[in-house]
């Protein structure tokens, strides 16, 4: 798939921003490759971050979306920040719409609405997330190995949201349950109902331990199945990367485990365990008994302990967790193949390349990194850099390039 | 410059009424400050017979008219008393009644389960619903709420509450699109998804 023509209007520094991309040529096997460079602050990276969330309707920069409104724009009672682009995906063309709009609540306050339309109607953002797909490579990513376990469940959501049909609205959903159930056990706790079970939780919380098992084993199947596809693209191009010197293992952690308690106490360490013969009946059900014998911590905790939300996931090169003992160069290297993996997953899964959004990635990286980079994203269809500097790439790579000048908010084609 | 009394309070009943944003609240009031002496004066008489001239059917709970102790619906002899259907609000029976299609009575809840709202069972007219089933009389339970997170949630529980009276169960058909309304579906939906109902294993 790829980008035809991206409008935007208020998002950040640039005020207002209408482009054409160019694809790339199928039989000459070029093209379809834009370089954005341009000094600091210049608006480079907002570029991508714009493009990004028309795939995923949230920044990669922040959780805040009312900080991608430009703040002269903001300071209007009613401020409205526009993103639109036309992609061609498959043979369908497809207009693609979000807006931002900061209107006023209340004496001063102002709360921000999202609004998500595809071919001209509104649609929930998760009936249309999967629709434009993109991947996105930035410095930061490595919060993906070195932050907390947050960032990789958020890193496999926006993943799987993209490529798995319904995943999007079933995580809602799942939220939705898990929320509901906390508020309850919560309420339980309050009434001290879990120092005295006699009093009995009046059949109210088997209700929602069903929801949540229901949704939660459905999120769990999907994630077995998608971690085991990843890795195995991703420890093929590790492979690579690493002239055949590491092995990457992506060792999936479900906060509740399916695998029977005797089985993950008899594997070593940092061993990865295959999940894959699981059935969603069976995930299910043992989920909702689990539920049953936490219940009593539950209540007294008044928090819902296990699924989906509470998950892990490792990655384990040459037997050794990364997080915990890996280099920065090891870190460099198991990001960018897990970023290739993903980008080949999703191609596999949709049979469509997501359109590929590289930040400043060229500076991190040594020559031979670079020029392994350059040679894996160059298969695909679409591809936007970002940099300051153009010598980070070689003659013959910029001489096929589209380059566009960054400046001051304004993209410049004229080069 | 600050609001005079009377309309700030105005705006501010408003905005606690749902669906209604601190906007069209404003756009409420000062349209009714503009409107002509009637407007203003119909909505204050309507909205305070509201409460003075309606009441709830002690079987049901759907609303009914100040003084009647049962609504049309009950106290109809051609209705079946045999089937229930039961419902969130009043007009979901409103919808289902505009079918045509269903002769049996109906149970407003008055709700659904929403701990995040603090609404448990006890705060829906469930204690209600299971004395009439264990009455006898009723055969068959219709679970008719809305196909919700907690509406599914409310149904299922309903559905645990009346099993140890061997009552027939069923829940309306997913002709109903998640997160739909009742009370917006067509005629057309409406009568497939009752036709369709489904046993409650
Ligand atoms: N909401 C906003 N409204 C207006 N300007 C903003 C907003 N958010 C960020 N900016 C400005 O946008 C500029 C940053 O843009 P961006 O991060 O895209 O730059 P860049 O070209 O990628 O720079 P670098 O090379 O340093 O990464 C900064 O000058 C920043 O002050
Ligand atoms: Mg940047
Ligand atoms: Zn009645």
């Amino acid at each position: 798939m790829y980008l035809k023509h991206l409008s935007l209007t208020n998002f950040r520094s640039l005020t207002r921003l209408d482009v054409e991309f160019p694809r790339r040529n199928a039989p000459q096997k070029a093209g379809g490759v834009v370089v954005l460079v341009g000094s600091n602050a210049q608006g480079k990276t907002s570029v991508l971050e714009a493009i990004y969330f028309l795939a995923a309707f949230t920044s990669f920069q922040t959780h805040v979306d009312r900080q991608m409104v430009n703040f002269h724009e903001a300071k209007n009672p009613l401020a409205v920040t526009r993103l639109a682009a036309d992609y061609q995906r498959g043979r369908s063309k497809h207009h693609l719409e979000a807006r931002l709009i900061l209107e006023p609540t209340g004496v001063n306050g102002q709360r921000l609405r999202k609004e998500i339309l595809l071919d001209g109607v509104k649609r929930h953002i998760s009936d249309v997330i999967g629709h434009f797909n993109a991947v996105i490579f930035v410095p930061q990513m490595s919060q993906i190995v070195e932050g907390g376990p947050d960032e990789r469940r958020r890193y496999l959501n926006l993943a799987l949201a993209q490529a798995v049909p319904s995943y999007a609205r079933v995580l809602s959903e799942y939220n939705q349950a898990l929320s509901q159930r906390n508020a309850l056990l919560k309420a339980l706790n309050e009434k001290g109902v879990g120092l005295n079970m006699s009093k009995g939780t009046g059949g109210q919380l088997e209700v929602w331990d069903d929801a949540l098992a229901r949704l939660g084993s459905q999120i769990i199947l999907w994630r077995i199945e998608a971690v085991q596809q990843i890795e195995r693209l991703a420890s093929r191009v590790h492979h690579e990367l690493t002239r055949g010197t590491e092995v990457l293992r992506l060792a999936y952690e479900p906060a509740y485990d399916p695998t029977k308690p005797e089985i993950q106490l008899g594997l070593k360490l940092d061993t990865v365990i295959d999940r894959s013969s699981f059935e969603l009946d069976e995930i299910q059900s043992g989920f909702l008994e689990k539920l049953k014998k936490v219940r009593n911590e539950e209540i007294a905790r008044g928090v819902t302990t296990i699924g989906p939300h509470r998950d892990e996931l490792r990655f384990i090169v040459n037997k050794v967790d990364l997080g915990a003992y890996g280099s920065r160069g090891q870190m460099r290297t198991t990001l960018l193949a897990l970023k290739l993996a993903e980008v080949e997953w999703m191609k596999e899964r949709t049979g469509e390349w997501p359109v590929i959004l590289l930040d400043e990635v060229m500076a991190e990286l040594d020559l031979q990194r670079r020029a392994d980079l350059l040679k894996y994203v160059g298969e695909s269809e679409q591809v936007l850099l970002t940099t300051t500097d153009l010598n980070l790439f070689t003659p013959e790579f910029v001489q096929h390039a589209e380059i566009w000048k960054v400046q001051a908010g304004v993209v410049n084609k004229s080069m | 410059m600050l609001l005079p009394e009377s309309i700030q309070s105005l705006i501010t009943a408003l905005e606690r009424l749902p669906g209604i944003g601190p906007k069209s609240a404003s756009r409420l009031a000062f349209y009714l400050l503009r409107a002509s002496e009637d407007v203003a004066q119909d909505l204050s008489v309507a909205l305070a017979n509201l409460k003075a001239n309606t009441a709830f059917c002690q079987e049901c709970f759907n609303i009914t008219e100040a003084g009647r102790e049962r609504c049309e619906v009950c106290e109809s002899p051609k209705r079946d008393g045999a089937v229930v259907c039961v419902v969130e609000e009043a007009l979901d029976v409103l919808a289902l009644e505009r079918t045509g299609g269903y002769q049996g009575k109906y149970h407003v809840l008055q709700g659904v389960l929403s701990p995040i709202e603090g609404i448990g069972p006890d705060d829906l007219k469930i204690k209600e619903l299971v004395a009439r089933v264990a009455n006898g009389e009723i055969k068959e339970v219709i679970l008719a709420t809305n196909p919700s997170m907690e509406g599914d949630a409310t149904a299922l529980y309903l559905q645990t509450q009346l099993k140890q009276y061997g009552v027939h169960v069923t829940r309306l058909a997913r002709g109903l699109p998640m997160g739909g309304d009742l009370e917006y579906a067509d005629q057309n939906t409406l009568l497939r998804a009752l036709s369709g109902r489904q046993e409650m294993s």
